[in-house]
């Protein structure tokens, strides 16, 4: 679960969410930039949640009403007035009520960031607000449930000992990985004279089956030279077992039974197949010499050597890198203990659950795979529990990344949003265009790529102050490093921020 | 002074007074009035001063000063060549006593 282990997205924190309440968001005209009066009384106090009494007074109201009907008033048409010549009176009569609302809701959202202001809270998430009392002529009074970010000092990270992993590919794993190639390349070889199948040999057969009960020949249940690699696990469980042992030329009756996830029809009947077997095949020898690095569209060997080389490398560095940034995240939050609030922390949790249900839900009816049976899509508790910590976990260190970030004054430019945008778009080859417009049109969207580039800039940042020493390790030992390091081992699941909808 | 009680004395609202007092006449020209305590409305032209201000008086439980009315003249109107006239209304402008106020618009 490396990926889960990161911190959540940054960019959209939750501080510049609440910041763009309708209010501030739109131009103000003159008048209302006047600021209104109001009480604001705390009610309770526990932890990170806050509770505030605000009052704005009638007057205040009623003034902020009679501007808003004026401003309306000028272009509101009434019949027997000429347009802007309405009387107040009449105005209030006519539409006072619905000026009222809006006013209202403009006075709530301004007064809530005031007060929030006043009394110094940063709001983890949207406040939740409850009008207690209003009446025309009365004082509006609403109480403020609010989450805080806790206030935390950000801990020394500069000079954090940090240990990098460094590995490089040697000779005997560059030669495992020729040896990979060329096994999957590999060419097989007739076997001549009567010899029984083995595990691995792959024979040609001629197979037709029918269902067992009623003895119908269902369509894809026949097939003439077909190369079935034995222990490939190509075919149905058991179908393949029954062929070892068994000789070119030979006659077979094989009879299995299809799978619980197999397709409607056949599932969990049994089957007869008359497979005959026209020729076994045995593996040739692979060589990896020039001739081979030459099928492969390489001059010799050597250079093929390089490039396997060169390619584990940079596999090897994008681990270490990846084990790196762990190891620093894992240190931040050893260094970090603070209450986080609940509803971050709720919100993380069930999108978290959310992701990996899908994915479950999209795993098993996505493929026929023998173990569907088994494997439930529901997350079971103690699941829950692990993913309660990584959530936790996540909107830690995203506060903590966000805290640093912002200290240090670093931000996501344009142009490297640019840049994310034309990554983003050419992992969809042929759509580049819808790309970029889903993006140009969609404002939330660019924030998503924003995330992940502002997380990226923090680590870089902390990683150059950090005293990173390196250590070289094997191949082997890197990946055990990581592998360590996710536990469960399992689904790996991609951070919320980085997905992106298809455009 | 038994006579003076008789007059005070409050008149039922009859169904011909809501015919009377059917229409106010809001526009800018009428509310200009309001300052110096008079009311528009439309009134049918069937409809007398003394009926006007014994409406108003009862309907509305206001003190009239006086009833001033007029009449205005349909317009003349052609249609695809065609004569044809409006209606003519008659206005009642209402003047109340001193003091007195009729929030004509809710009623």
């Amino acid at each position: 679960m490396a990926e889960l282990a990161d911190a959540l997205d940054l960019g959209s924190s939750a501080v510049r969410r609440v910041g763009s309440t309708p209010s501030t968001r739109t131009n103000l005209p003159d008048y209302r930039k006047e600021e209104m009066t109001m009480q604001v009384k705390e009610l309770k106090k526990s932890g990170l949640n806050h509770e505030l009494e605000v009052t704005v007074t009638a007057q205040d109201i009623d003034k902020r009403v009679d501007q808003r009907l004026q401003e309306v008033g000028k272009t509101i048409k009434m019949p027997g007035f000429r347009p802007g010549k309405v009387p107040l009176k009449l105005l209030k009569q006519k539409y006072g009520k619905a000026i009222m609302g809006e006013v209202l809701e403009i006075a709530v959202n301004e007064t809530s960031t005031k007060a929030l202001k006043e009394k110094d809270l940063k709001p983890a998430l949207q406040p939740k607000i409850e009008v207690k009392s209003f009446d025309e002529g009365k004082d509006l009074t609403y109480t403020m449930s609010v989450e805080v970010l806790p206030k935390f000092d950000v801990k020394e990270y500069k000079g954090i000992k940090l240990q990098k992993l460094v590995s490089k590919p040697d000779d005997k794993a560059v030669n495992e990985a020729l040896e990979k190639i060329a096994s999957n390349n590999q060419t097989t070889v007739k076997v001549e004279g009567k010899r029984a199948a083995k595990d691995g040999d792959t024979t040609v057969i001629h197979f037709k089956g029918r269902t067992a009960d009623d003895n119908f020949e269902h369509p894809g249940m026949e097939g003439d030279d077909h190369h079935l690699k034995l222990g490939s696990g190509m075919f149905i469980p058991g179908f393949e077992e029954q062929l070892i042992g068994k000789k070119a030329g030979d006659k077979v009756e094989v009879k299995v039974t299809f799978p619980k996830n197999y397709s409607k029809e056949l599932a969990g009947r049994d089957a007869i197949f008359d497979v005959e077997i026209k020729e076994l095949r045995e593996p040739g020898e692979a060589k990896i010499d020039d001739d081979f690095a030459k099928s492969l569209g390489l001059d010799s060997l050597d250079a093929l050597k390089t490039a396997v080389q060169e390619q584990m490398q940079q596999e090897y560095d994008r681990q270490s890198k990846m084990h790196l940034k762990k190891t620093l995240m894992d240190r931040l939050d050893e260094l970090h203990d603070f209450e986080i609030p609940a509803g971050m922390h709720d919100m993380e949790f069930n999108n978290i659950l959310g992701q990996i249900e899908h994915e479950r839900a999209h795993h098993v009816h996505g493929e026929h795979c023998d173990h569907g049976d088994d494997y439930s899509d529901k997350v079971t508790d103690k699941e829950k529990d692990e993913l309660k910590d990584i959530a936790g976990r996540r909107v830690r260190l995203g506060l903590v990344l966000s805290e640093i970030g912002t200290k240090n004054n670093i931000k996501v430019s344009d142009v490297e949003l640019q840049k994310a945008v034309i990554a983003e778009a050419q992992r969809y080859p042929g759509q580049e265009r819808d790309v970029f417009d889903y993006f140009s049109k969609n404002r939330g969207a660019l924030e998503t790529l924003r995330a992940p580039l502002f997380e990226q800039k923090v680590v870089d940042y902390i990683l150059e102050l950090a005293d990173v020493s390196e250590k070289t390790v094997s191949g082997e030992e890197l990946l055990k490093a990581l592998d360590e390091d996710d536990g469960e081992g399992k689904e790996k699941s991609k951070k919320p921020a980085a997905k992106k909808k298809k455009a | 002074m038994a006579k003076k009680a008789e007059k005070t004395k409050k008149t039922e609202a009859a169904e011909w007074m809501y015919e009377i007092i059917s229409n106010p006449h809001v526009t800018e020209k009428g509310t200009r009035g309001s300052e110096h305590g008079q009311v528009t409305f439309k009134v049918p032209m069937s409809a007398t001063k003394p009926q006007i201000k014994q409406a108003v008086e009862t309907l509305f439980e206001v003190k009239v000063k006086g009833v001033n009315t007029l009449i205005q003249k349909g317009k003349t109107k052609r249609f695809k060549g065609h004569k044809g006239f409006r209606g003519d209304v008659k206005k009642a402008i209402v003047t109340l006593e001193q003091g007195q106020t009729i929030d004509q618009f809710n009623a």
